[in-house]
């Protein structure tokens, strides 16, 4: 299934996608964990927009039972380190066979693993503002801009099948503007927390399959 | 206060904030799941092993100074102490041939480096950290040197320069703990040596070369791979 929703604002386009490969669902006392992707790979995701995903997906009257990833990753020390984590499902047989490993995360009711990997960068700026101070006071005149990307992807992990369920993206450009005239007028694109919200809750009705969504 | 006085107070401040001071709490790794070696060793860390003090100019720009403390030794007598049914933390004047012990663990630093997001041009600061564990036997004989080098990251934004860079360390720390856990017995071998103790302690001696590092013993592992359940 491929379901693309282009939303524009002001200063902010945004896309998310997903591709389901397994069936998803969630039962009373299964939690999920978000983790983000090892820096060993490359991997840049800031630990405050896992945090955003996690506070997303846990909150609100369909909220779903989110384990915080340092308690998961404590748990089932040293296996899910950046060095150690499994990078592809086919290593799950293995891992799930190590002393400790399926009973640990049995006794969390861990039913799935989202990995998210990606980050949000500042892809382009320009125009000009100075500011200047003196005895009599201080003022700042000019124009500046900028142009942040927020692209973000989450592997969705079936513990239960020791498989992927699929994937979910999204891809979020903000323009934020300053004017200046003596006082600077910040109009700031939320591009990382708009996509944190997107992703979220595509999250949620892919886990728990909302034809709806 | 005069002219020159408040230049020179101004002037303080602004050295003393181009100087970075980091101090590292001791480390608690989580009870790891692994399958313990049923040995006992001893463990020995040299003295600059247990307070280690990192001081770095990043030039042009500030001096570092990064206090590991204790970290260092915390992490390899909790580390050792799940890995290993017994071990006995050796002072510089115990025998090793007088205890009943299966092998002996030296620990040592052979390089510790950081970068600031100033440096790398990211957010994030990174540790690198490169230990040297050399397991000598019963007889006091060299059988493994083994390099274990470790890495961690961690982005500044969240937690400020001095907070991010002690997570770095502490994440490097994990990492080699990680390291450890899964490649030790594969790359030392140091099960093999297990039941030795149960002889009656005979007196040998550490070779001086072993001890000088300059043994041809060398064991490596397979370092930076990112999966390395498969």
């Amino acid at each position: 299934m491929l379901l693309t929703t282009m939303v524009s604002t002001a200063c902010v386009t945004s896309t998310v996608q997903d591709t389901r490969t397994g069936v998803t669902g969630i039962g009373e006392g299964e939690s999920i964990v978000i983790m983000a992707k090892s820096y060993h790979l490359g991997n840049e995701t800031e630990m405050k927009y896992i945090r955003c995903i996690e506070k997303n997906l846990s909150k609100g009257k369909n909220a779903l039972n989110v384990l915080p990833h340092d308690q998961f990753i404590d748990s089932l020390f040293p296996w899910f380190e950046p060095r150690t984590a499994p990078a592809e499902t086919k290593n799950l047989a293995k891992l799930m066979d190590r002393p400790g490993v399926a009973d640990r995360i049995a006794e969390q009711g861990v039913r799935y693993i989202i990995w998210l990997d990606g980050d949000t960068e500042k892809v382009a700026g320009g125009g000009s503002l100075s500011c200047a101070a003196g005895p009599g006071g201080g003022g700042c005149f000019g124009f500046a801009w900028w142009q942040n990307d927020a692209d973000y992807n989450a592997s969705v992990w079936d513990l239960q099948g020791l498989e992927s369920a699929g994937t979910v993206s999204a891809d979020v450009s903000g323009t934020s503007f300053m004017p200046a005239l003596v006082i600077p007028l910040p109009f700031i694109a939320r591009t990382q927390s708009k996509a944190c919200k997107t992703l979220a809750d595509q999250l949620h009705s892919f886990i728990v399959q909302d034809e709806t969504a | 206060m005069n002219r020159t006085a408040l230049l020179g107070l101004l002037l303080a401040g602004w050295l003393s904030g181009c100087a970075s001071n980091v101090t590292l709490d001791p480390p608690t790794i989580p009870n790891p799941l692994l399958k313990q070696i049923p040995m006992s060793i001893g463990l020995r860390m040299p003295e600059n092993f247990q307070n280690f003090v990192h001081q770095e100019l990043v030039y042009g720009r500030e001096e570092w100074s990064i206090d590991l403390g204790r970290s260092n030794a915390a992490l390899f007598e909790q580390l050792f102490a799940h890995m290993f049914a017994g071990v006995t933390v050796l002072g510089p004047e115990d025998d090793p041939q007088l205890l009943p012990l299966d092998a002996l663990i030296e620990t040592s630093i052979d390089a510790f480096e950081f970068s600031t997001p100033g440096q790398s041009n990211t957010e994030a600061f990174a540790v690198w950290i490169r230990y040297r564990l050399k397991v000598y036997n019963r007889e006091g004989e060299l059988v493994s040197n083994w390099p274990v080098s470790a890495y961690g990251k961690s982005q500044s934004t969240t937690l400020g320069g001095s907070a991010a860079l002690q997570r770095a360390a502490i994440l490097a720390m994990r990492d080699a703990a990680a390291l450890m856990i899964m490649k030790f017995d594969n790359v030392t071998q140091i099960s093999s040596l297990a039941g030795q103790s149960a002889t009656e302690p005979t007196p040998a001696v550490i070779p001086e070369e072993a001890e000088s590092g300059d043994s041809g013993v060398q064991a490596t592992a397979l370092e930076g791979s990112a999966d390395e359940t498969s």
